[in-house]
């Protein structure tokens, strides 16, 4: 099958509509500055929007829960069963990228969360270009590009009147057969148009990231391992209040924490988002706790992150969407942090 | 598809009281779990919660294991009031465990500490059962105080057997105590052993850990000859939570058995 076809600005709507025939489809919404996912089922055809940058929440919270029951003890127990298959429209690729890491954490490994397959091959991907950027934007600073590359089922680029769609996946496929009134062939000039664009994004991006001024991204890993006994860790940490939003609001953050929970006489698993921000975070019984001091904390998160993955899975554990730098009450500044560790 | 955060059911048959702090469970589990030396389980309570421990029993023995148990924390204290027919639940096992082949026709040094006698004593039943496979154990066992120390019952048994010597001291003697009085790492010396060949096995708390390990070195053993039992929060077992992080590796399923020679270069390995 061909990779790129157009659809019309108009058939917009009907496509989405088609598509919620089949699959709770969640779609960006305008808020402020800001864009939340709604469903589609809640909106009107006017309140279609195409989103120019990411929004507020993660691709993640769609594949965990921030509390979810995962067993019920001694009884046969199936979390997965959700009733439609989840879409959502609109995702960007610093969320896209985060997949990577996610799938990484949840699919592969010594055994599959049965949990997250289950979503993860169930949630069809429609993402979008970005045609412009928030000021925390920086995915070009640590290596992802503001259109999408991988992990989508279709993708959409704006041109004039329409949208490039380009097939990432045999889901996407199938849906473009079946969908297949509303796409036709993409034009040579139609690619050639979307291409123009992307780079204007990126041209536009890169000349805000001059003005960031941030480390080059061969260097990060670097840094942030030569300046584990630097001062910065604590001179950053000072305004952090432990909230724990930066973990959440991160696509790639992946940390949970097992409980039980005990409610009408049933003892239940629950799986919980965690922070590594948290006092408690690596404490263990007895009561030592390696990550004694907000400072050790800061340090793991960025170790986590510009260290351990890119040695194990060769990538950062950030995709420069910059949500936890509007999340952060403290001002606690990720650009901020790496530019510090590069100065020591 | 297998719910990987659901435990087996077992039933508690018997506690014995190794210590005024420190009890055994011996434990059935409804369907058979079978682990190597080393690799531990986490063992939950419904309704409060898990902990990790690697079982001390025989690793042969697959219809049944125990776990020796210290009261430190929220779930162990729960544990220590159990009684036997109380139900538990066991996740695992999980990790890698003792790299057993490498020990194969080898001298092996095997130090404990406390409670750290735990997983040794499995790894200990796993060598018995074929002791011409391997020239000679030697086991140092330190603890706080004669009270402190476990499977009383066990070690003059195991001192009856060929190729095996032991070694054991406490950090203070009372009345009763006739032996050796110090640190473990007094008694770590005179080694009639080959160090370039030898293969020593650390298991206690990390800073008996820290300091037999420098002590160790320092005889002139090798790091990749040094085997040493780590220990964090680990939770889902899987290398998914994201607690039990050691630079570069996740305990639980890298480890818990690490040689010196892996983790020398990273940072705060002993906190």
């Amino acid at each position: 099958m061909q990779q790129y076809f157009y659809l019309k600005k108009e058939d917009l709507g009907d496509l989405l509509s088609e598509i919620n025939k089949s699959h709770a489809l969640f779609i960006p919404s305008k808020k402020d500055d800001d864009y939340i996912y709604l469903s589609f089922s809640q909106l009107q055809p006017e309140e279609i929007i195409y989103s120019i940058y990411r929004g507020v929440e993660p691709i993640k919270s769609f594949l965990t829960h921030s509390r979810e029951i995962v067993n019920e003890y001694f009884q046969s127990f199936d979390s997965s069963a959700e009733a439609k298959p989840i879409a959502v429209f609109g995702v960007k690729n610093c969320d896209l990228s985060s997949l990577t890491l996610q799938d990484f954490v949840f699919e592969q490994g010594i055994e599959a969360d049965p949990i997250y397959k289950k979503r993860r091959e169930n949630l069809l991907i429609i993402s979008s270009d970005c045609t412009g950027f928030k000021k925390t934007c920086f995915c070009l600073a640590v290596g992802n590009k503001p259109y999408p590359e991988k992990n989508f089922d279709i993708n959409l680029s704006p041109i004039n009147n329409g949208f490039v769609v380009e097939v990432g996946s045999s889901k996407g496929e199938t849906l473009i057969r079946r969908l297949s009134q509303y796409f036709t062939a993409a034009t040579t000039g139609q690619i050639a148009g979307s291409k123009i664009k992307r780079d204007n994004v990126v041209n536009d991006l890169s000349q805000h990231l001059a003005s960031v001024n941030m480390p080059p991204k061969d260097a990060l890993q670097k840094n942030v391992r030569e300046g584990y006994e630097s001062g910065v860790w604590k001179e950053q940490m000072l305004t952090c209040v432990e909230c724990g939003a930066c973990n959440f609001i991160c696509p790639s953050c992946h940390c949970f924490l097992l409980a039980d929970d005990m409610r009408e006489n049933k003892s239940r698993r629950i799986r919980i988002w965690d922070s590594c921000l948290y006092a408690n975070y690596s404490r263990v019984a007895g009561g030592a706790n390696p990550l004694n001091t907000r400072a050790k904390r800061l340090r793991n998160r960025f170790m986590k992150k510009f260290d351990f993955f890119p040695d194990n899975l060769g990538q950062f554990g950030c995709t420069g969407c910059g949500r936890c730098i509007e999340a952060c009450p403290a001002k606690i500044d990720i650009r901020e942090v790496l530019k510090a560790l590069a100065k020591k | 598809m297998k719910n990987i955060y659901s435990p087996i059911k077992a039933v508690i048959e018997n506690i014995t009281e190794e210590t005024p702090t420190i009890k055994t469970f011996h434990l059935k589990p409804v369907e058979p779990i079978v682990f190597r030396t080393g690799q531990f389980v986490e063992l939950t309570v419904p309704g409060i919660g898990e902990a990790p421990f690697t079982p001390s029993s025989d690793p042969f023995i697959k219809d049944r294991l125990e776990i020796t148990i210290m009261n430190v924390g929220r779930v162990t204290t729960i544990l220590h009031n159990m009684k036997p027919g109380d139900v538990v639940g066991i996740r695992g096992p999980y990790g890698k465990g003792y790299p057993v082949d490498d020990f194969v026709n080898k001298e092996l040094i095997i130090v404990g500490g406390g409670v750290g006698l735990a997983p040794l004593r499995s790894l200990l039943l796993h060598l018995f059962n074929d002791m011409d496979k391997y020239k000679r154990v030697s086991l140092y066992y330190g603890s706080r105080s004669p009270k402190d120390i476990v499977y009383k019952r066990l070690l003059p048994q195991w001192e009856k057997r060929d190729k095996f010597d032991l070694t054991t001291t406490v950090d203070m003697g009372d009345e009763t105590w006739k032996g050796r009085v110090g640190l473990v790492t007094t008694i770590l010396k005179d080694f009639k052993v080959d160090k370039n060949q030898a293969k020593a096995i650390v298991c206690g708390p990390p800073i008996m850990m820290k300091f037999t390990t420098f002590k160790l070195i320092d005889e002139g053993f090798k790091p990749e000859n040094l085997y040493l039992s780590m220990e964090k929060n680990m939770s889902c077992g899987l290398g998914k939570c994201g607690h039990c992080r050691l630079g570069k590796y996740y305990i639980c399923k890298d480890g818990p058995v690490f040689t010196f020679e892996q983790i020398k270069d990273l940072h705060d390995i002993w906190d």
